[in-house]
């Protein structure tokens, strides 16, 4: 039993605070410095002003690469949702023989290095001609995010009593009716959740991008790019822009899933 | 209302049958509960006739109606199960209009029937409380309403009060049994409680390892039964041996007991007190180690562990059952 002695319990405490300053000091140099006056990276800042978020969002290319990044996030997103979704309840709901298989097909991504899928997908995309396109770039980012929506939803389909469904059949509603009136409505805030994760997961993703967007330009790819070249405070402008969204993004999910925790608690 | 008739119905995992070549035939208005040890295929029974699986061959009918084929939307059955698998997000009034709304039956007319359909449950009052906030009787009640409210043709519960305690269950047992009979519904109820078939059925079918053991009224199924299994399943079974060689049956109400007189010597072993009976497991003089047991009214003569007796039957009560 871990923890149930005084000096394991401090040191696992002590393990932590180290493990969350760790992780959480870049954001405290970060965010200060994204405010800073100052020409050049200096930290602590010399004075406050908003000069780098302008600079942000004066610059067309910047501008450019967030539109990118954000319709590839939406759409590839929702494909990811709707494929996954529909992947996931097969293999939980159904019986079949290379069930196991498909499901690690599915979840290879998240599996084997970033690096692997990357020169895999360069090279499948190449060959059906859509390397360096938008089109390619959605396809991409879907299949990353499948997995995210496999493991979220995949939780959920099991909790979810699966007699319920087929009840709803015997009174005589169809799979899609069932699937909208029954299951969706109880799934909704996994299904949320997601969605989240996987616009995330695409509006964060750089490895694969840099690989196969050829001239397109995302904000992680060009915050990549950008640093190579020159160190410019606009990035951490748009880093600590990058970090409110994903702590906003996850705080609603937190906030949908604890709510829905609450209700399956006294559903109980 | 239809009658049920299950015609050699298989049903294969691999080549392990959980149900095997099945025959039943359930007549109209008819309640016969299937019975059997956990793993015996009744599920799989039931899931078979709703349309939730499909057998591996055999034939099942509804009203004459060949329906092996016929997805579980086009089966028009009441199913109600354990776990009750009411709709989570949807209020009492909502659930038992679930059913009308697939059917596009008229807000008014369908308003009435779910009304009518919670009031035969008792549960006028709770029309728009959630599933989260009723108890468990009162959340199978509403399962039940919701399918019985579409008049279906049969009627399926797979083991409806197994998760109720004791008293509650006992009372549904009495509720839904009036309830059946008022509808008259053909209706099919899975248990593994031997108690709960012979109070409920009008007939029980006894399953094991997928296969039929009997078909049979309750009281026959109980002092008849077709094998030992069945004996053993539905009560306390004594066996004793036949001038033949053979194995008798006699139930521990049959036997009798007296402090002198004709019969077997034995000794009282323990003599356990249940309310209504007092139960005695015997050690008859000479015989092996398995005590015989019997049930006495708890008003009769009265026997004190170590006391001696002498046991008795009519042979009358003799049942003779295969090895
Ligand atoms: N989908 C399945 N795949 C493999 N075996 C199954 C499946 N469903 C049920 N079985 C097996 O069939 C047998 C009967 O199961 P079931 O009908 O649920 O029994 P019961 O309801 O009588 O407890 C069990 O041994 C069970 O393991
Ligand atoms: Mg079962």
């Amino acid at each position: 039993m871990i923890g149930n002695t005084p000096w394991t319990q401090r040191l696992l405490t002590a393990a932590g605070f180290f493990g969350l300053a760790f992780l959480t000091v870049p954001l405290l140099i970060v965010i200060p410095m994204s405010f800073s006056s100052a020409r050049a990276l200096t930290f602590p800042p010399p004075g406050l002003s908003l000069r780098w978020y302008e600079a942000f969002f004066g610059d067309s290319r910047w501008m450019e690469a967030m539109a990118t990044s954000a319709s590839v996030a939406a759409i590839s997103s929702v494909a990811a949702l709707v494929l996954g979704g529909l992947a996931v309840y097969g293999l939980r709901r159904g019986n079949f023989i290379g069930r196991g298989p498909a499901e690690g097909n599915f979840m290879a991504p998240l599996i084997v290095p970033t690096i692997i899928t990357a020169i895999a997908l360069y090279l499948g995309l190449a060959k059906v001609g859509l390397l360096g396109s938008f089109l390619g770039l959605v396809v991409a980012h879907t299949i990353l995010n499948v997995p995210l929506v496999i493991m979220v939803l995949g939780v959920a389909i099991r909790e979810f009593d699966q007699r319920i469904e087929q009840v709803a059949w015997s009174l005589g509603a169809s799979w899609t009716y069932t699937m909208r009136k029954v299951v969706l409505p109880n799934l909704a805030p996994s299904v949320f959740a997601a969605w989240i994760f996987a616009f995330i997961g695409s509006f964060d993703e750089v490895i694969v991008t840099s690989f196969i967007a050829g001239k397109y330009e995302t904000v992680p790819k060009k915050m990549f790019n950008e640093l190579i070249l020159e160190v410019n405070p606009t990035i951490t402008a748009v880093a600590t822009l990058l970090i409110a969204f994903t702590v906003l993004a996850l705080a609603a999910v937190a906030f949908i899933l604890g709510r829905a925790g609450k209700l399956k608690q006294t559903l109980v | 209302m239809s009658e049920i008739r299950l015609e050699g119905v298989t049903k294969r995992y691999g080549t392990f049958a959980a149900a095997d070549n099945v025959d039943l035939a359930v007549a109209q208005g008819e309640l016969v509960t299937i019975l059997g040890p956990s793993g015996s295929g009744k599920t799989t029974l039931l899931s078979l006739i709703a349309g939730l699986n499909k057998p591996t061959s055999g034939r099942i009918f509804i009203g004459g109606r060949d329906v092996t084929d016929a997805p579980a939307q086009e089966r028009n059955i009441g199913l109600v199960f354990q776990s009750y698998a009411l709709f989570p997000h949807m209020t009492v009034l909502e659930n038992v209009l679930f059913p009308l709304g697939v059917r596009k039956i008229g807000r008014a007319e369908a308003d009435r029937l779910a009304r009518d359909a919670l009031k035969l449950v008792r549960l006028d009052g709770l029309e728009n409380r959630r599933p989260s906030q009723l108890s468990g009787g009162q959340q199978q009640r509403v399962a039940l309403a919701r399918a019985v409210v579409f008049t279906p043709d049969i009627l399926l519960l797979d083991e409806p009060l197994g998760a109720l305690d004791r008293k509650l269950r006992e009372e549904l047992q009495v509720e839904l049994k009036q309830l059946q009979r008022s509808l008259g519904v053909t209706t099919l109820l899975v248990t593994h409680d031997q108690e709960e078939a012979l109070s409920l059925s009008d007939r029980i079918m006894v399953l094991d390892k997928g296969r039929t053991q009997q078909v049979a009224a309750p009281t026959e199924a109980y002092l008849k039964p077709a094998n030992r299994f069945v004996a053993e399943f539905l009560g306390i079974a004594n066996f004793v041996g036949l001038p033949d060689g053979g194995q008798a049956l006699v139930r521990p109400e049959r036997i009798r007991l007296s402090g002198s007189g004709a019969g077997k010597p034995a000794r009282v072993v323990e003599a356990i007190y249940l309310g209504q009976m007092v139960r005695y497991h015997l050690s008859l003089d000479g015989e092996g180690a398995r005590p015989m047991v019997a049930a006495a009214p708890f008003v009769g003569p009265a026997y004190a562990t170590g006391e001696r007796v002498m046991v008795s039957w009519d042979a009358a009560d003799l049942w003779p059952v295969a090895k």
